[in-house]
């Protein structure tokens, strides 16, 4: 009787330990499963999320040349279908960079620039923020994303030599190869080192191609390049890939800048300020003034660039900073084409001229765009990505998702 | 004893569970388990090469080694650098026989591995021919004439660069191919024609459109000129009797509607300008547009110098006619300047609504608009007008682009294809080192 009781608890004993050890092997690999659902379920919606981003133009339609708010998000150019997008609305986009301020007015500026000698910075209270995407997108607290907006072509541009003349070494090179033999079409501008009170510039183009690196040598005989200030502009075309860049060459000599900022999308107004009077803390008291000459060009279908008259009082001007008696600034009016603000300025004393460059369009300076959360520490991200085509330049848009509910339980 | 080795065959059947469990659950590996959409890559990749019709192009010069090195070139740049491909061309066969026939490849594989997917993309030869057919306003019921007048005898105003006659022609190549008829109007005495009932051809009087090429001023008839000469107010009212007798469709394409009667055969004087050197015509001035309307609402005839129009500056078209721009493929400039805006006063009190606006009202004023007269209690329209009060220069786009949005004909595209004229590319991708 007392052997049949012992053997019933060691048995029931054996039985209960091996019930928990199985459910616990079970449970793992259902577990698995129902993670690999959900990581298979987050990379379709990533898949719906970018399509519902890249093929709709979002409301009001033409939400980027307006300053007021918008009710549905997309970036699809409105006059075209497709995987074409505007070229102004990404710029209505918060930047992921810091912001910059403007003591002046107390506001703050989205912050969209991509490099030395060109700027873009846009108003935080005209731009469209992380959580208003996510709220239009109806994705707030579900999931966070970073949307991605990267030229398929990069140019690497850099000054080859010393004194005249004036050589430039281009590199083309695409997300997954370099750019061989691929037809460029350029433009130099230089600036006019003349006595004018407000500075003008001369333009060069040309044509070329690279080699079968990648690689291009323009060479420029009669411009110093150390003591003339100029910018270039590199434009490339091979069987439907497109790209744009480029480069800008301040002298040493010139430590002030001018700094256009965007006052309203909806006007195209900019105001175009002195560099001492944007950021945060103030500079040092000082004073300084800088005479400005802006204009806008447009880019032709051959490939050049197209001056347009910007027919204002303003276009020319004088702006200084001075921190005892108040900040000068001054305002244009874009026309109402994607373009390039070139801005060419001198300072007071002989030999400062300096040139700085604003795209009205995001493409329209192969400029790059990164908006959204940081996928960095997050559990899981999945990636989804297209070809798109914004304002005529071939871009890659990249969505990175990931789910901000946890798992819940899963693990 | 014996309930111990009952146990320990449960626990032998749940491992052998176990065990054939995980045997069957094969999970896939991290990169599939949430991989890039390639078939949306690729489409996409295939869309941006043939952005300008260059992927058309080298698949139809498959010999061309400068082109498919070109393509070969840009594809492996626009890919990311971990994603490797294949590139095939078929012909489609149109005739009988294999559909599909291979033609060319290029890759940077031997191998694709396991996670990949494709897409396809018809491209076209320049050979082929794609052609539109309009549908005809008026097809198939009473009507669809459409007159252009284009007298000879007759001087514009507000037409500045242009000549009615050029007008005209430009019209009738952009509108005659949407009318079951069009006829040029060719003098005054075809005008005095068709105002008293009887067709120059064989086309239908009624529900006829009939465009005003010469701006500010009308065509007026000797007969007319003639009989109104005392007043001269007194034609305009007639054409509103007459259009609203015909339900004609009166279309102003510029400035103030009916401000000059013009006959340089019967207005010969020295007088008998506008006073802005264009001789052969008389000013009506206000009168002529309240004559007109309210002849179409067969109103007693009131010789009314009432100012009807406003100066409102910079317009824009309304989201309707945007819409209809691409459809038609007419695109005028989206900013227009209008200083001669009709009011919406003339509606109540002529019994006019609104068919269409063409431009966005401002204020109380409409810069373009088609009108439509309708009888006290009636719904049936009995006669229109287009009134565009745009400042001079006209540009006969807008005037097309109003008349088309109003009666919006459909388009019947068709695409005329012979053999050898379509191809099929396929782009395949795969991710590098997916086995």
């Amino acid at each position: 009787m007392a052997s049949a009781a012992v053997d019933h608890m060691i048995s029931l004993t054996i039985f209960m330990a091996a019930i928990l050890i199985f459910i616990g092997l079970f449970s793992q690999t259902m577990q698995t499963g129902i993670t690999y659902e959900l990581h298979s379920a987050l990379s379709t919606k990533t898949s719906d999320l970018i399509d519902t981003i890249l093929l709709n133009p979002g409301l009001p339609v033409n939400w980027s040349q307006r300053d007021d708010a918008i009710v549905g998000f997309g970036l699809q150019n409105p006059d075209f279908s497709q995987y074409k997008l505007s070229s102004l609305s990404p710029t209505r986009l918060t930047s992921a960079q810091s912001t910059v301020y403007y003591p002046r007015t107390g506001a703050y500026y989205s912050n969209n620039s991509a490099g030395f000698g060109s700027c873009l910075l846009a108003p935080l209270s005209k731009s469209i923020n992380y959580s208003t995407v996510s709220k239009l997108l109806g994705i707030n607290g579900t999931y966070g994303f970073q949307f991605t907006l990267s030229p398929t072509i990069t140019f690497t541009i850099e000054k080859a030599s010393t004194g005249a003349p004036l050589k430039l070494l281009i590199n083309a090179a695409g997300t997954g190869h370099t750019l061989a033999n691929t037809p460029l079409s350029y433009s130099l501008i230089l600036v006019n080192q003349d006595a004018s009170t407000y500075p003008s510039y001369s333009m060069v183009n040309g044509v070329t191609a690279t080699d079968p690196a990648g690689f291009a040598e323009l060479n420029f005989p009669g411009v110093d390049g150390e003591s003339q200030s100029y910018a270039l502009i590199v434009y490339s075309y091979l069987n439907g890939l497109k790209g744009m860049g480029y480069y800008v060459h301040e002298l040493p000599s010139l430590t002030k800048a001018v700094v256009p900022l965007i006052d309203s999308f909806q006007n195209r107004t900019i105001t175009i300020t002195h560099g001492d009077s944007v950021g945060q803390p103030p500079q040092a008291p000082s004073y300084s003034i800088l005479s400005y000459n802006a204009s806008f060009v447009l880019l032709t279908e051959e490939y050049t660039l197209r001056q347009v008259a910007l027919d204002q009082s303003n276009a020319t001007g004088k702006i200084f900073y001075d921190t005892s008696s108040g900040q000068n600034y001054s305002s244009v009016n874009l026309p109402n084409n994607d373009g390039i603000l070139i801005v060419s300025y001198k300072g007071t004393s002989s030999g400062q001229y300096g040139i700085v460059l604003m795209p009205w369009g995001l493409s329209s300076l192969g400029f790059p765009l990164t908006f959204g959360g940081n996928p960095i520490g997050q559990d899981w991200v999945t990636t989804d990505i297209r070809q798109v085509s914004v304002g005529g330049i071939s871009y890659q848009a990249k969505l990175e998702l990931w789910n901000l509910q946890g798992y819940q339980g899963v693990r | 004893m014996i309930r111990t080795i009952e146990v320990l065959f449960v626990i032998i059947i749940l491992s052998g569970a176990f065990i054939a469990v995980s045997y069957f659950t094969v999970l896939p590996s991290p990169r599939e388990v949430s991989p890039i959409n390639l078939r949306r890559l690729s489409f996409t990749t295939l869309q941006m090469l043939d952005s300008n019709y260059d992927l058309s192009r080298a698949a139809f010069e498959t010999d061309n080694s400068t082109v498919w090195g070109g393509l070969q070139v840009a594809l492996s740049a626009s890919l990311p650098a971990d994603v490797i491909y294949n590139l095939t061309v078929y012909d489609v066969n149109d005739g009988e026989g294999q559909l599909y026939n291979y033609i060319t490849s290029i890759s940077n594989t031997e191998s694709l591995g396991v996670t990949n997917d494709l897409s396809t993309y018809k491209v076209a030869s320049s050979n082929v021919t794609f052609n539109v057919t309009p549908e005809k306003i008026g097809e198939g019921s009473n009507g669809g004439t459409l007159y252009i007048l284009n007298c000879s005898d007759a001087n514009g105003w507000w037409i500045t660069g242009y000549t009615a006659q050029s007008l005209a022609q430009d019209l009738y190549n952009l509108l005659s191919p949407y009318f079951v008829n069009t006829l040029m109007i060719q003098n005054t005495s075809q005008l005095y024609q068709i105002l008293n009932g009887t067709p120059i051809q064989t086309e239908t009087l009624q529900n006829a459109v009939i465009i005003n090429t010469f701006g500010e001023a009308v065509p007026i008839p000797t007969t007319y000129a003639t009989l109104y000469s005392s007043d001269y107010a007194e034609y305009p009212y007639l054409l509103g009797q007459k259009v609203r007798s015909y339900n004609w469709t009166w279309a102003s394409i510029v400035g103030y509607p009916l401000y000059y009667v013009s006959n340089t055969e019967y207005f010969t004087g020295s007088s008998d300008h506008n006073g802005w050197g264009i001789f052969g015509m008389k000013q009506v001035s206000q009168p002529g547009i309240n004559a007109f309307l309210q002849g179409l609402d067969s109103q007693t005839y009131q010789n009314s110098p009432t100012g009807v129009t406003s100066d409102v500056g910079v317009v824009t078209f309304t989201n309707q006619a945007i819409d209809l721009f691409n459809y038609y493929g007419i695109y005028p400039s989206s900013y227009q300047t209008s200083t001669r805006a009709l009011s919406n006063s003339i509606l109540q009190s002529n019994n006019l609504t609104i068919g269409l606006n063409i431009f966005n009202p401002v204020g109380n004023y409409n810069p373009g608009t088609i009108y439509n007269h309708k009888s006290t209690g009636s719904t049936n329209i009995t006669g229109s007008l287009l009134a565009l009060g745009l400042t001079r220069t006209p540009d006969i786009r807008v005037t097309c682009v109003s008349l088309l949005s109003y009666y919006q004909p459909r388009l019947y595209a068709s695409e005329y294809t012979s053999e050898g004229t379509s191809r099929i590319v396929i782009l395949q991708l795969g991710l590098v080192g997916s086995g």
